[in-house]
């Protein structure tokens, strides 16, 4: 059954993965560029008149805060561009539709590439970070970390991309959702610093959550096990709503 | 070739198990119906066309009948098997080529192919030689490396229908399937829809070319305003309305027409136009029971309009 699943999310992946080994140098050029944007203005621009930060330089704070940032950045807007580009201008979404596949896969094929997207661009941030800083402590709680904050923010490309019908309605959601999230989220200042009422709305978005398990697994801090679990949670219900439409030929 | 094993022709007359049968389908968008209970009987072996004008409902029938989209009201059998309670087991046996080219543009045409495979469950051993043998056939052998965005038109759909061939699909849908296509491209894909439907597979197609309809169908449906108006084969239409046609010109160069079931009778009301060169005596077509049933639409002061 659990090899079926892997299977099945291979076959509904195998489509995005050709493009993905078609287009590796300017898929990643894409996803690194800000990110690397933010390293320079944050880092050096903003960084040298920064004191420490939480007990740690300014520059290690920073770091774990811009890849848990590129986990949204990278893995969203690819995925949600894509699958609404499926749905309703090449309508090849129908083609997996009408396959003997289940929903289940197809949800987690589609975020599948979001996933590896995710994981190439951050890989590639840390091994920039470990140059720029010997604070950073790579482990396999990062790397799980980091794995899940690229799903479930994958898995909301999907859900948006469901619920799209114009590529207005995920320049909007971006606008609106994203790009606030990245930037008051936790990743470049920490949330205390906010307005009580910024903190309360930031609390309420996952990015927030991802921050911190991988600013603390990074930083060899004490893991906060609860918001690797909300993250998580996050993604469980971004699945089920998905599931929901998909099942129900609501997209 | 394409078709495992079921190589020898089918006369449609042989074969009446209706592969498809769906009994007063209803699809509403709020309050526009774009179907209104419209019967579909299509037997195995035949190719039946759906034939109607822009926006008779012919795109929303085949979506109900792929499983894509839930009628609103109506019952929906494919090869036996109910629809929604049973769209799984109707998928593995049904293809479906959209009228809007749905392939990924930005691979190789020989990746899309595989990638349906893969996503139909054909067993990965078999992919790449039904890939290499449908492309052979299909003439797709030299554009296998070519990304999709590449070719022309008629390549695009030829693509489209390699990739619905992948799992040897019983029964084959075709959304307008030579819609902007050029007349060689058009032959070929025709030539193309025969020689599979002569090797077994049922072809339920959709059309507003009337030439498309009568040289490929079994049997058509005239579809208008999302009613079924009239269903026979092509001749058993013709005949319907008179065989026979009379055209001649009415007021203000409106072309008339009328229709005879008898020769005789047809010569005679020729006889009233005297020497007029412009009354036309001939076979009904096709296009006089399509325009008959969904209506001749006449700007009567057409010139009077342009020229204000």
């Amino acid at each position: 059954m659990i090899l079926s699943f892997f299977d099945e999310t291979f076959r509904v992946s195998l489509q995005d993965l050709y493009y993905l080994k078609r287009n590796i140098l300017s898929i990643l050029v894409t996803i690194l560029v800000t990110p690397l944007l933010y390293y320079v203005s944050f880092c050096y621009g903003l960084g040298s008149n920064v004191n420490d930060m939480e007990g740690v330089s300014y520059i290690a704070f920073v770091i774990p805060g811009v890849v848990a940032l590129s986990t949204l950045t990278s893995c969203f807007s690819s995925i949600a561009n894509k699958v609404l580009a499926q749905r309703i201008y090449y309508t090849s979404f129908d083609e997996i539709i009408l396959c003997p596949i289940s929903p289940s896969a197809v949800i987690f094929g589609k975020a599948l590439v979001g996933l590896i997207k995710g994981m190439l661009g951050c890989a590639i941030l840390l091994i920039i970070g470990l140059i720029m800083t010997d604070g950073l402590h790579i482990s396999l709680l990062l790397i799980a970390s980091i794995a899940l904050s690229c799903m479930v923010y994958s898995l909301l490309g999907v859900l948006v991309g469901f619920l799209s019908n114009s590529l207005t309605t995920v320049i909007m959601f971006t606008s609106v959702i994203i790009a606030p999230m990245t930037f008051l989220c936790g990743t470049v200042f920490t949330v205390s610093s906010l307005p009580v009422g910024l903190q309360y709305a930031v609390s309420a978005l996952p990015l927030t959550y991802s921050t911190e398990c991988i600013r603390a697994s990074a930083l060899g801090w004490s893991f906060p096990v609860l918001s690797l679990v909300v993250v998580a949670v996050f993604g469980v219900a971004f699945f089920l709503i998905c599931y929901y439409m998909l099942s129900r030929g609501k997209i | 070739m394409l078709s495992s094993g079921e190589n020898t022709p089918a006369p449609y007359q042989q074969l009446c198990e209706e592969v498809i049968r769906a009994e007063k389908i209803v699809v509403k968008f709020g309050e526009n119906v774009a179907v209104d209970h419209v019967d579909v009987n299509v037997k195995r072996g035949e190719i039946y066309g759906f034939l109607g004008p822009n926006g008779a409902g012919k795109t929303t029938t085949i979506r109900v009948l792929t499983t894509l989209l839930h009628p609103t009201s109506g019952d929906v059998t494919v090869n036996g098997f109910k629809i929604p309670s049973e769209n799984k087991k109707i998928r593995r046996m049904i293809g479906f080529v959209q009228q809007m080219i749905s392939l990924d543009k930005d691979i190789s045409v020989k990746e899309n192919i595989i990638c349906h495979g893969y996503l139909q469950k054909v067993p990965k051993k078999d992919i790449q030689i039904r890939m290499e043998r449908i492309s052979a056939v299909l003439g797709l052998t030299p554009f296998l490396n070519y990304t999709v965005i590449k070719l022309s038109g008629g390549w695009k759909r030829k693509t489209a229908i390699a990739c619905a061939l992948m799992h040897d699909p019983k029964i084959l849908f075709l959304d307008e399937p030579t819609a902007g296509l050029d007349t060689q491209s058009r032959h070929m894909l025709w030539d193309m829809i025969r020689q599979l439907n002569s090797a077994g597979t049922t072809i339920f197609l959709t059309t507003h070319y009337i030439e498309e309809a009568e040289n490929l169908c079994d049997r058509v449906a005239i579809l208008n305003k999302g009613k079924r108006v009239a269903l026979g084969s092509p001749k058993e239409l013709c005949d319907k309305i008179g065989r026979f046609a009379v055209e001649y010109d009415g007021d203000n160069h409106v072309r008339k027409y009328r229709y005879f079931s008898d020769w005789d009778d047809a010569k005679k009301f020729v006889a009233t136009f005297g020497d007029s060169d412009s009354v036309l005596l001939r076979r009904t077509t096709l296009e006089d029971v399509f325009l008959e049933m969904t209506g001749r639409e006449v700007t009567t002061d057409f010139v009077k309009v342009v020229r204000i």
